[in-house]
């Protein structure tokens, strides 16, 4: 199942190169030559199923568009990431807040005073 | 035999354990030297109050039969299930009867609604981070993110993620990153987020019981603490340290406060520097508390 992630990035960056203009199976399958043209729709439906591509018909072609930026989907994740939501709905757990100013002073001043060891990087 | 005293008692325990056991538990700073322990004994607080509240409901419910608790729950279960259940039911039997059920219905969906949510959630965020971040090269079990702000997490689930920003790596050096990384195998291995699901949730619409304020941000914190110990114990304290105090002070600003969050990383880097970081007094401690904390709701109920 790894490969059929990989395989919708790949989808997905073609799609997000080409912002404002959505293009056919065909044009995406062949910025993706490796693989099967069959294999790049059955992608392109998955990716629609899941809401992250829209497609839309003119004539007798499907021409498929990503539903949002990258850039969006990337804020989406830090926001999260970084935990400047106001809910504290636990999808993550995460490494550290951020502290206040003066905290930092304090907690760079307990690092300070410790033996120094070799490899360690001085603050 | 009188149930309505078991009643009484088992009321008296749940507001022990909500109020003043709670604030005790929150500022005792000596189970931080066994975080598991500790998680345990939040865990189990909160499952000997819904317990007691329960089986208080129930002991009012059941006094009329006079046969104790257990006959009177059989007699009133047997009335269920003949399809009369509110037979002979007196002002006090319905308010008990109502009691035990709301607890349950209430607690179990609120808690299973916000549970159903952060599941969804998780999903969606592990979606995007199919298509965002791409597995690491040089860091093996790891999703890069290419993105400035430092950032580093594990996202729980079946296949638990853990993240790195580029602005992680340009961050640390590379101890620090190898600790941070141990850190994050620690919660994913421990199934952090499964632990902390349960307590997702409760403090919104329970906001006045000190337990349902006070017991997701503290599991939270003494979750970060198991997961630190993780590292430690395979890496180096003082790295994480570092690691820590350069993650916290560099991010980008935050837009609300993070009073208790930097408190959190206060008391880790302290923690984490200090000489007495574990103590197997303190772990043997909060395990006698737990186990007395489950079975005290129970010896009520089945002495009588």
């Amino acid at each position: 199942m790894a490969g059929l992630g990989e395989l919708e990035r790949r989808v997905m960056d073609v799609l997000w190169g080409s912002i404002g203009k959505p293009l056919t199976g065909r044009e995406v399958a062949d910025q993706i030559p490796d693989r099967a043209y069959t294999t790049v729709l059955t992608i392109l439906d998955r990716l629609r199923r899941k809401n992250l591509v829209e497609r839309s018909t003119e004539g007798k072609s499907h021409r498929f568009a990503a539903n949002a930026s990258r850039e969006t989907y990337m804020a989406e994740l830090m926001v999260e990431a970084l935990g400047s939501v106001k809910d504290r709905r636990a999808v993550l757990v995460r490494f550290a807040a951020v502290v206040s100013a003066e905290e930092a002073v304090v907690l760079r001043q307990a690092l300070e005073a410790l033996p120094d060891e070799p490899g360690r990087k001085k603050p | 035999m009188n149930l309505y005293l078991d009643a009484g008692i088992l009321c008296a325990l749940v507001v022990l354990l909500a109020c003043p056991f709670s604030k005790w538990l929150a500022r005792a700073s000596w189970v931080t030297r066994s975080p598991r322990a500790a998680v345990a004994l939040w865990h189990s607080v909160g499952m000997s109050a819904t317990l007691a509240t329960i089986g208080a409901g129930l002991c009012v419910a059941s006094e009329r039969f006079h046969a104790g608790f257990v006959g009177g729950v059989g007699e009133l279960g047997e009335g269920v299930a003949s399809g009369h259940p509110l037979q002979g039911l007196g002002l006090p039997d319905a308010l008990g009867l109502t009691l035990a059920a709301d607890v349950g219905v209430v607690l179990f969906s609120v808690v299973g609604v916000v549970i159903l949510r952060t599941v969804l959630a998780r999903a969606r965020h592990r979606r995007l981070l199919n298509l965002l971040a791409t597995p690491s090269q040089s860091r093996a079990g790891t999703l890069t993110l290419d993105h400035p702000s430092p950032v580093a997490y594990c996202l729980p689930g079946i296949r638990p993620r853990i993240v790195i920003s580029s602005g992680t790596v340009g961050l640390l050096d590379q101890a620090e990153l190898t600790a941070v990384i141990e850190h994050e195998r620690g919660h994913a291995h421990e199934r952090h987020g499964l632990v902390m699901l349960p307590m997702t949730g409760l403090t919104e619409p329970f906001r006045w019981i000190p337990y349902a304020r006070l017991a997701p941000a503290e599991v939270a914190g003494l979750l970060e603490m198991a997961a630190d110990d993780h590292a430690a114990r395979r890496h180096d304290s003082t790295s994480l340290a570092s690691a820590l105090v350069a993650m916290s002070t560099s991010a980008a600003p935050p837009r609300c406060a993070f009073a208790l969050a930097s408190h959190d990383v206060n008391a880790r880097v302290h923690r984490l520097l200090g000489p007495d970081r574990i103590s197997r007094t303190a772990a043997a401690t909060t395990g006698l508390l737990c186990a007395a904390a489950l079975v005290a709701p129970l010896a009520v109920l089945f002495s009588s």
